[in-house]
């Protein structure tokens, strides 16, 4: 185990850095070292002040050890964001992962018309701020002056109408969907891009043989989407352990913190209780539930998604 | 005879029914995705009065009043003007500080490349709130808190993973060819990067830019966390004040704003749409 024999990396690193110079300095260093400034210290740094509690003005902390640990796994707050996380990533997995995934089957096998028009105005709210997409839902789902009770009414269905953002139960959800409906256009292009790769013969061959729509997809197009589907899951618990945006613009935290995330709640009590080191602490628990995840599905889905 | 025309029949029923799925399938769809943006669209432009008649109603009188009132109110050119510096300046950053490391791990056998690739990951993966307090505490030390720069530099420095994902991609197909006549003529990498490689690149640095941008131009938590000074805000920080009381009375004026708010990357979006959506980024993340 000595070092030289060890790995054989670190003779042909010196020996590359010798004859690439250029490139080990702007190539290899300067990325580590901005990797290491904003990701690797803000990391570390997270972890140690979980120890402490600090107000964040004043120089001095108090070492207080795994208390504020303690504190969190009694805080229901904490308990109410941790959950609420695991339904916006549940809802995210079911609606628009799977939507885009169909509306890309759609688009490749051209069951819907006009196939460059749909991909716009799916992929397009991508592109808008969560806050603007906040907005425009605060505007389409308030309970007086909205679109969506009116519509829910005149077909009928008057009787789910709830109040959207005020019902705790139902707030949570309706946050998810609305982040839903911004974020399908991503597993839509990343289908979409999926399946142009899979060879035309595959899908030929199984609809020679007879199989219908609902057989090509599950049988056919589902497998040889496997290393899409891998980042595309990834993407997605990111995107929902980020869900920051919309609580801040739509509901923070309300009804009672029952729509509060994790992130919102790193925030709540950073910034505004200034108790930045149980804040630190919340942070290290996200930390821990995102590397987590990205290990089980590292494991279970990415053979071959991410090879160098 | 009698067989082929009912088979003939059977086929045209087939593809009747067919075609009327698909078109209500579009129906759905528009409704869903372009129908918000619609109304919203439509309440913008409405007059007081023509707001209380419903969301549904067809404004009798058109007007941009909204969007003048919203402007000033909301201040919008100063706000517009801050997230253009904050998105053009920080994805030029990350852009050229993706360009080498892109080159070394698409084109190089470098040494560690695989531990290197797991670390742009885990910079591309981190949730940003768990960053939020070391990066608030540093810049303070740095007298960088509330300033433009402080943002552009973080800005740069989150975007960059994504550039190296994205430039590599491009760089991995160029072929290999041209550069190994280079390098048996003698030229250095630097050469061969500047002369070679950074040219082919372009449509690879249009995407990434552009994708930068429009996430530089969609983030929030770093602005609301980072920026006290109104005079600093990007746009999503400042439209945050549209829900309040004084905003959401009347439904026209944050309608106007949230159009207001999307009007440049609407532009970027038709200038470079066919770029974007063609899937290329997903296949830069495969590689």
């Amino acid at each position: 185990m000595s070092t030289s024999h060890r790995s054989g990396e670190s003779p042909g690193f010196f020996a590359f850095a010798r004859e690439h110079t250029f490139v080990t300095i702007f190539g290899i260093v300067m990325p580590l070292a901005v990797f290491a400034v904003f990701v690797g210290y803000p990391i570390l740094f997270t972890i140690y002040l979980s120890l402490f509690e600090w107000n964040g003005m004043t120089p001095d902390k108090t070492f207080v050890g795994l208390e504020n640990y303690r504190h969190m796994i009694g805080d229901s707050h904490f308990q109410i964001a941790l959950i609420n996380n695991f339904k916006w990533l549940a809802v995210t997995l079911a609606f628009p992962v799977l939507a885009g995934l169909l509306i890309a089957y759609a688009l490749r096998n051209k069951i819907l018309p006009a196939p460059a028009l749909v991909r716009t105005i799916i992929f397009f709210p991508v592109t808008m701020s969560l806050i603007s997409v906040g907005l425009m839902f605060l505007l389409i789902l308030n309970p007086l002056f909205g679109a969506f009770d009116t519509i829910l009414r005149s077909v009928g269905l008057g009787f789910l109408v709830t109040e959207w953002f005020g019902n705790y139960k139902v707030a949570i959800y309706t946050l998810a969907i609305v982040s839903g409906w911004a974020f399908t256009g991503m597993p839509m292009i990343f289908y979409y891009a999926g399946l142009g790769d899979v060879p035309k013969e595959t899908f030929d061959a199984a609809r020679i043989e007879g199989a219908g729509h609902w057989r090509m997809l599950t049988k056919v197009a589902v497998p040889q989407l496997r290393p899409v589907t891998a980042v595309v899951v990834m993407l997605t618990l990111f995107e929902s352990l980020r869900a920051f945006d919309l609580v801040a613009v739509m509901t923070k935290g309300a009804p009672f913190g029952y729509t509060n995330v994790l992130g919102y709640i790193v925030y709540l009590e950073s910034f505004w209780n200034t108790r930045f080191g149980y804040g630190a602490a919340i942070s290290v628990a996200i930390l821990a539930v995102s590397a987590l995840m990205a290990l089980i599905i590292l494991k279970k889905l990415m053979k071959g998604a991410f090879d160098v | 005879m009698s067989d082929t025309l009912i088979l003939a029949h059977r086929r045209d029923v087939f593809r009747f029914t067919a075609r009327f799925l698909g078109y209500t399938l579009l129906a759905v769809l528009l409704a869903v995705w372009s129908g918000p943006i619609v109304l919203v669209l439509i309440t913008s432009i409405k007059s007081n009065q023509d707001f209380l008649a419903g969301p549904f109603s067809i404004p009798s009188h058109p007007t941009f009043q909204p969007y003048i009132d919203v402007w000033n109110s909301l201040g919008f050119s100063g706000l517009l003007a801050n997230s253009f510096l904050y998105a053009t300046a920080g994805s030029a950053l990350a852009v050229i500080l993706a360009l080498v490391p892109a080159f070394a791990l698409s084109r190089m056998e470098v040494p560690g490349k695989t531990f290197i690739f797991g670390l742009i990951l885990t910079g591309l993966m981190l949730p940003q709130q768990t960053v939020l307090i070391p990066l608030y505490d540093t810049l303070r030390t740095l007298h960088l808190l509330d300033t433009k720069i402080g943002l552009i530099i973080v800005h740069a420095a989150y975007g960059m993973p994504a550039q190296i994902l994205i430039l590599r991609g491009f760089m991995t197909s160029i072929p290999r060819e041209i550069e190994k006549a280079a390098y048996v003529e003698g030229a250095t990498d630097f050469r061969v990067f500047y002369k070679i490689i950074l040219p082919l690149s372009l449509p690879g640095i249009v995407v990434g830019f552009t994708l930068n941008f429009i996430a530089i131009w969609k983030e929030f938590v770093f602005g609301l966390v980072l920026l006290n000074s109104e005079e600093n805000f990007p746009v999503t920080v400042g439209m945050l004040k549209l829900n309040s009381d004084r905003y959401m009375a009347v439904f026209n004026l944050p309608a106007a704003g949230l159009v207001i708010s999307q009007i440049p990357i609407i532009v970027l979006f038709i200038l470079t749409y066919r770029k974007i959506a063609s899937g290329n980024f997903a296949g830069a993340v495969k590689g």
